[in-house]
């Protein structure tokens, strides 16, 4: 941009807003281009700076740890190339403790899920009849506790805030918040923002009109893990958000359609892919669903998108979860925060997921955390 | 605290403009070869060979074992760039994120080379060194997979193929003693999963023995061809883009043996049409398969994942011995009444059959399926045989 042509941006500038070189050095200093004054008496008069000012604040780097907010909160990564508007809100909450009573899973101390490590490359587990009741009530468990955390949602509520209901509600289960220091994730259930895909960490931000958000819920009770997620409006959304929430739910639901004896996992991103790209949305190859019994996360692995490799047949007694993420636009790529968990889109734009532990039957399918209004 | 409440001074602006951010370079497809051989068969010569010379390639080396996700973390990788050959120097050290792994089928050794080339530049090929004990399927299969996934960002790494160097002085006792893993012996599953072999020190032995030892090796994996080499000499044309499983259809359009240096003709019957070798374990069937109609390749998808997913025939017929099947590598080529072809790929249980694109030099009259791995008795060809006659 050439700079010798740009006009007094005064909006009642009484030279009649002649070409300057003279610039904020607010502007100048934050990479804002463009403001030009014709002199410091316009760039003053009229309450033309107090309005001006505004501008400062969009563009200016965020609070970080050293100069936090007022509030105390800050940005830990200020220099990440964020691909959106999304922005941590840090300090997080200190780490929530579970009652010495609650079962936990092997990874809950140390942060590495060392059975899941151990059976890595094995077929997936058939359950019997015993161990697939314990898992019916694990996941009616874990519907409860994400019916509880979805109530809480309106502007001004904190993931944090959400945190704290999740993990309340999961201990007073006598159940193990499954996200909990796995792999070191900090906090009780993963709270997915806008453009975030999924592994968003709760913190301070206050959820504001027009967000969507998913919350996704897993906890471990007597021995068995469940796993299921939501995406959901806050307050009104614009309608690329709802088509995207609903072509989200779609591909869920008409992948859970396909699950029986015999059918292949290949075939589940079959399903997914073409209502997707149908809908002007792309499916996240990065992450799968997977297996899921006394380990959180197992075989076998199932893609969400068309053209996989993916090993194995649907057998009775098999529990796995379908949680197509889906994107706005054409991009599947994902990019992470440096907090090494929080996975946005490349592009910025929104993403939605929805996710429910099935289990294959002698007939079919039951979904496990299947809610009141989910008919499939 | 908000020092925008003073209006501050207007200043005079200076005619730069802000730089623009550099995006990622337009997608780039790096081929990845991965290098096994026996111990002390010459890999290392071969690689060091690959690092110093003027090719004009900018080839990392990835010199470690490579058995697991574990074990690459801060591993030292080696660059030979073009313009600078000597390029042991450029050392560089994987960096593994943690974390985010979690039901990510993105292994963390695969993420970490990504990274680099994020960092680096993208190379223009990669070679991995796997030990001279390492089963390569495993690590073959990873990078297979992470093809799904990799696209995008200007990092996408493709498994090219897998190159076995075998010894020719100790090869065929190795052959005949080495441990065996899970009934089958080491340096067998590395030719098992050979796309292509480097028999090499072959200055050293005489050509009888020669033939006897590429004997061996073609009973094994009767689809990879075998290239005489004398300390690791060899055009590395021959060991890069042989594009091994992007439906490379190599080693399967004809039913010939592919040996590239015509000494020893006689030592394998020619018009295979179904044959079966063991050795130690490890034996291969080669089957011809003539033109097949729509609903005949579905039936040969279901036969093809019976045998790969569940390690049995789907006809359980009584008269099967005991011994365990499993499935190593495989590869096909089917020809449709329509004159499409497909193409098989698989190795250990992933596998995949696709639509063979571009451009097809002339259809070949019959297809083709190659088996190598564990149990392939007579049982298994005749449940094939049904299948297709």
């Amino acid at each position: 941009m050439s700079s010798a042509t740009v006009l007094c941006q005064s909006t009642n500038c009484p030279h009649g807003n002649p070409p300057s070189r003279l610039e904020c050095p607010t502007c100048n200093k934050l990479g804002i281009r463009g403001s030009f004054f014709c002199g410091q008496d316009c760039f003053k008069g009229n309450c033309e700076y107090k309005t001006h000012k505004i501008i400062h604040d969009l563009a200016r780097p965020p609070a970080t740890a050293l100069n936090p907010a007022q509030d105390g909160t800050y940005n830990p990564f200020v220099n990440f190339n964020y691909t959106g508007t999304l922005r941590p809100v840090y300090p997080l909450s200190p780490i929530r403790e579970v009652p010495a009573h609650i079962a936990r899973p092997d990874y809950a101390l140390d942060g590495v899920p060392v059975a899941e490590m151990k059976r890595a490359g094995q077929p997936p587990r058939i359950l019997n009849a015993e161990e697939i009741e314990k898992m019916k009530f694990a996941c009616k468990l874990g519907r409860e506790v994400l019916d509880i955390a979805a109530a809480m949602l309106r502007p001004g509520v904190t993931t944090d805030e959400i945190d704290a209901v999740v993990h309340q509600a999961t201990i007073e289960r006598n159940a193990y918040p499954s996200p909990l220091n796995y792999r070191n994730f900090p906090k009780s259930l993963c709270t997915s923002i806008n453009e975030t895909i999924c592994h968003g960490i709760p913190d301070s931000r206050k959820l504001q009109e027009g967000d969507i958000i998913n919350l996704d819920i897993s906890l471990y009770h007597d021995g068995f893990h469940s796993d299921l997620n939501a995406t959901y409006p806050v307050g009104e959304i614009d309608e690329d958000s709802k088509k995207l929430i609903q072509t989200t739910r779609r591909c869920l639901d008409e992948a859970i359609n396909i699950c029986k004896p015999g059918a292949l996992f290949r075939d589940i991103g079959k399903v997914i892919e073409p209502i997707a790209r149908t809908n002007g949305c792309a499916v996240v190859r990065t992450y799968t669903g997977h297996g899921i019994n006394d380990l959180f996360h197992t075989a076998p692995n199932i893609p969400h998108y068309a053209k996989n490799k993916a090993v194995g047949t649907m057998k009775p007694g098999m529990c796995f979860t379908i949680e197509p993420m889906i994107n706005l636009g054409s991009n599947w790529d994902l990019l992470h925060w440096q907090d090494n968990w929080t996975a946005t889109t490349v592009d910025g734009k929104r993403s939605a997921q929805f996710e429910e532990t099935l289990l294959i039957t002698e007939t079919g399918v039951e979904i496990l955390t299947a809610g009141k209004s989910t008919d499939v | 605290m908000d020092l925008d409440d003073d209006i501050p001074t207007l200043i005079e602006h200076d005619d730069q403009a802000l730089p623009i951010p550099d995006h990622p370079a337009t997608a780039h497809r790096v081929p990845c070869t991965i290098i096994s051989g026996f111990l002390g068969a010459g890999k290392s010569t071969l690689l060091r060979r690959i690092l110093t010379e003027r090719h004009g390639y900018r080839i990392a080396v990835i010199m470690n074992e490579f058995g697991d996700t574990s074990s690459i973390e801060a591993k030292a990788i080696n660059i030979s760039s073009a313009d600078d050959p000597t390029a042991e120097k450029s050392q560089e050290l994987l960096e593994l994120a943690n974390g985010c792994l979690c039901c990510s089928i993105k292994d963390a050794g695969v993420a970490a080379i990504e990274k680099l080339m994020q960092r680096k530049g993208a190379f223009d090929h990669i070679l991995l060194e796997t030990t001279g004990l390492a089963d390569p399927g495993p690590i073959a299969s990873m990078f297979w997979l992470n093809e799904e996934y990799a696209a995008g960002l200007a990092r996408e790494i493709v498994l090219d193929g897998v190159v076995c160097v075998v010894d020719a002085v100790f090869g065929e006792q190795q052959m005949e003693e080495d441990h065996s893993v899970d009934g089958i012996g080491e340096s067998l599953r590395q030719i098992a999963c050979s796309d292509v072999i480097l028999l090499n020190k072959v200055d050293l032995v005489s050509e009888e023995k020669l033939c006897s030892v590429e004997e061996q090796i073609q009973k094994v994996n009767p689809s990879a061809p075998i290239h005489r080499t004398i300390r690791g000499q060899i055009d590395i044309a021959h060991i890069m883009n042989i594009d091994a499983y992007a439906g490379g259809t190599r080693g399967l359009r004809s039913a010939q043996p592919h040996l590239d240096d015509g000494n020893c003709h006689d030592h394998t019957g020619n018009a295979i049409s179904a044959k079966h070798y063991e050795l130690r374990g490890i034996s291969s069937l080669q089957v011809t398969v003539p033109i097949v109609t729509r609903h005949r390749l579905g039936k040969l998808d279901e036969w093809i994942r019976t045998v790969l997913w569940e390690n049995r025939i789907p006809d359980n017929v009584p008269e099967r011995g005991p011994s365990e099947l499993k499935i190593l590598r495989c590869k096909g080529l089917f020809v449709m009444e329509s004159g499409e072809q497909y193409v098989l790929q698989g190795v250990n249980s992933m596998y995949d059959l696709s639509l063979l694109e571009g451009d097809v030099a002339g259809i070949p009259d019959s297809g083709k399926l190659v088996l190598i791995g564990k149990g392939l008795d007579e049982s298994v060809r005749q449940s094939l045989e049904r299948l297709l006659n």
